[in-house]
């Protein structure tokens, strides 16, 4: 039978370990050499057994666990007599796990100025006077020569933001606690009275972030703003995880971990995939809840949801999920560009739905406004 | 409730197949799936990382595979926050105090009494130096949930299973005699390290089909009644099918079943089930759902 002959040698363990990379497993040179030994183990003969052993050793998560069943009966079906290289011809379909998105061209519009430009080009902008007019200015109709100036204000005053908010942790730290340990090194010498006392820092509070964006149509220019404001604030919060959500979420926080901002911002609209259709933020936050919940919503976190509350979605399922989320964080802010205009007032279903569930409830449709958040974080 | 543990057989395991039979003598249900890689952690020593949903019996895993090599089960809680102290060694700090008062009178040169003091009579082993200083033989070292555990500590761990060495900096370095059998468990509620990853070999755990859960089902409460028995596994996974935010796992289907033996009901209707619903349900939202499906047509 074809298929027992297949693993005849050692060779072709070390064929399938090449295969399996080829095809979209993670797996090393340390996981041939296990791969091998676990082959003298359980032996050649029963090729079923074996490619449970090298699943076990293969694979690491249960992607590549699903993946991995694909690959080993494609490997079997294959002849024999193919070299690591040769096994790529015929019609052999490569599973990529990663698959890129389209891109979104609200998206792709702001970032054509920013990405080409290098920091050195832009001079400052001239006077005070400017400086205030660009603060002011809503996001939504920045002129194409502010963009740039605005750009390199923001990142400096939210730096300096997050300067001062870091400062003010370590103050609060002043008081300390006794190092037990040190304490009784300490007194050793002394018959052990505990004369001196060795102090160690208190442990500061870690706090996390989780911003969660809206994306879809006119949101898109503000969100590009907050996620500036979320790359200069890693440095203070433990942690900042960053969502994007329209119709469904997707997470950017691996891409703002970016040396350089531009480089961020490039691969978000590869990252932002087929986003259409009305928003859905009910629907975004439940799968937020369902999938990230557990592992970043604490009391420490500060959750912060922008949005204009248009959903096409349940009411009642946005207020579900509002309040779930806000029984397991610290505080809840709901950013809504549309407070910037003086007429408005919250009565669309989706947004007087979530009000109650939200502490702080504020503008964000300028550089200001996001200046004044300062004081809620 | 499990069937008592056997005296372990002496010889060794002959092969995959063995380990299977000898797991479900012990009263846990496997195949070749999970027998597999757990065969190779008794013969590589590698590590095992076993992912999967709550209430499949990751835990369990590591209880029986003690049972069956009849060694000890030393096992590491995971929690955030969890640290060196808590998981490594401490040293007690009282007793320390207390001696250094006691000696004051006896005539030590301060290294002595140094020595002294931190010696092994005041160190406290946790989980992780207990699994290596085994005398007799290789313990199982259940580290569990360490997806719950920060990163910070992941490293450490991966230091740890590297070399199976602890530095206690006022005692030297302590190797290992007889290196533990580690398996490690996760909910996957977050991405562990790569480098721990593929130090371990990986087993995902799913949800059992029907014949194995009724297997299961069968083989931990032997005196339930046939009907009783496939009706509650066909009603838990028919909820399973649900959109619930927990859905439940085997350990549910094991407490419904039990729950309606213990109300001494031969076959499960609507009102036992809705007198156990919290078996099945872990909260209002989801309790609401399993109502608003139908509970009689998750019966049938």
């Amino acid at each position: 039978m074809p298929q027992a002959e297949r693993f005849r040698s050692v060779s072709s363990i070390i064929e399938f370990c090449q295969f399996a990379r080829k095809n979209g497993l993670s797996n090393g040179v340390h996981q041939t050499l296990a791969a091998l030994e676990a082959a003298k183990a359980i032996g050649l003969v029963d090729p079923h057994m074996l490619g449970l052993a090298l699943r076990a050793i293969l694979t690491s998560s249960k992607e590549e666990w699903d993946l991995f069943t694909r690959i080993f009966e494609l490997f079997l079906s294959t002849s024999q007599s193919t070299s690591g290289a040769d096994s790529n011809e015929g019609n052999e379909p490569s599973f990529n796990v990663h698959r890129p998105g389209a891109g979104s061209q609200a998206l792709m519009g702001l970032f054509g100025n920013d990405a080409s430009q290098t920091d050195s080009e832009g001079k400052a902008v001239s006077g005070a006077s400017a400086h205030q007019r660009l603060q002011k200015v809503d996001l939504a109709d920045v002129p194409d020569d502010d963009l740039l100036a605005l750009e390199q204000i923001s990142m400096r005053l939210f730096r300096k933001m997050s300067l001062r908010l870091s400062r003010r942790r370590k103050i609060k730290n002043l008081a300390e606690r006794v190092d037990v340990r040190r304490t009784i090194r300490r007194s050793i010498p002394r018959g052990g009275d505990p004369i001196v006392l060795a102090f160690r820092g208190r442990k500061p509070r870690e706090n996390k972030l989780v911003i969660f964006l809206d994306v879809s149509g006119s949101m898109n220019s503000y969100s590009l703003f907050l996620v500036r404001f979320a790359y200069a604030l890693q440095k203070y919060f433990k942690s900042v995880n960053t969502f994007l959500f329209s119709t469904n979420v997707v997470e950017i926080t691996d891409l703002l971990r970016a040396k350089d901002l531009p480089d961020a911002l490039r691969g978000l609209s590869q990252r932002s995939a087929g986003w259409a259709g009305g928003t859905k933020i009910g629907d975004s936050l439940r799968d937020f809840n369902r999938q990230h919940g557990r592992r970043l919503l604490s009391p420490n976190t500060v959750f912060i949801i922008l949005s204009d509350g248009w959903d096409t979605g349940e009411p009642e399922l946005l207020a579900g999920e509002l309040r779930n989320t806000r029984r397991r964080v610290r505080e809840l802010i709901w950013l809504n560009p549309l407070l910037g205009l003086e007429e408005y007032a919250p009565v669309t279903r989706g947004m007087s739905a979530a009000l109650p569930h939200v502490d702080v409830f504020a503008a964000a449709h300028n550089l200001e406004s996001l200046l004044a958040l300062e004081k809620y974080l | 409730m499990p069937t008592s543990p056997m005296p372990p057989e002496s010889k060794p395991i002959n092969d995959v197949d063995d380990l299977v039979r000898r797991f479900k003598l012990l009263g846990y249900v496997t195949d070749r799936a999970l027998a597999t890689p757990v065969y190779l952690v008794i013969k590589l020593g590698k590590p095992l990382l076993i992912e999967g949903h709550a209430g499949l019996g990751k835990t369990e895993v590591a209880k029986v595979l003690a049972s069956m090599l009849g060694t000890r089960l030393i096992r590491l809680q995971c929690y955030e926050g969890l640290d060196v102290n808590s998981a490594v060694y401490e040293w007690n700090y009282q007793k320390q105090l207390l001696a250094i008062k006691i000696e004051e009178k006896i005539e030590r040169t301060v290294e002595e009494k140094e020595k002294h003091i931190f010696s092994k009579e005041f160190l406290l082993e946790r989980p992780l130096l207990q699994s290596i200083l085994s005398e007799d033989a290789s313990p199982v070292l259940l580290i569990d949930e360490i997806d719950r555990a920060d990163e910070a500590f992941e490293a450490f761990l991966l230091e740890l299973l590297s070399d199976f060495q602890i530095t206690v900096p006022e005692m030297g370095t302590i190797k290992g005699k007889h290196l533990p059998y580690v398996i490690l468990t996760s909910n996957r509620t977050r991405e562990l390290s790569d480098a721990l990853k593929r130090r371990c070999l990986y087993h995902w755990i799913d949800y059992p089909s029907y014949e194995k859960e009724l297997e299961i089902v069968r083989l931990r409460l032997p005196g339930i009644e046939e009907k009783l028995g496939s009706q509650v596994v066909r009603f838990v996974q028919a909820v399973r099918q649900l959109d619930l935010a927990k859905p439940p796992g085997v350990t549910e289907t094991l407490d419904c079943a039990q729950s309606a033996m213990s109300l001494g009901k031969q076959r499960l209707d609507v009102q036992t089930v809705e007198e156990t619903l919290g078996c099945v349900a872990k909260s209002m939202e989801d309790s609401n759902k399993v109502k608003a499906a139908g509970i009689e047509k998750l019966l049938s």
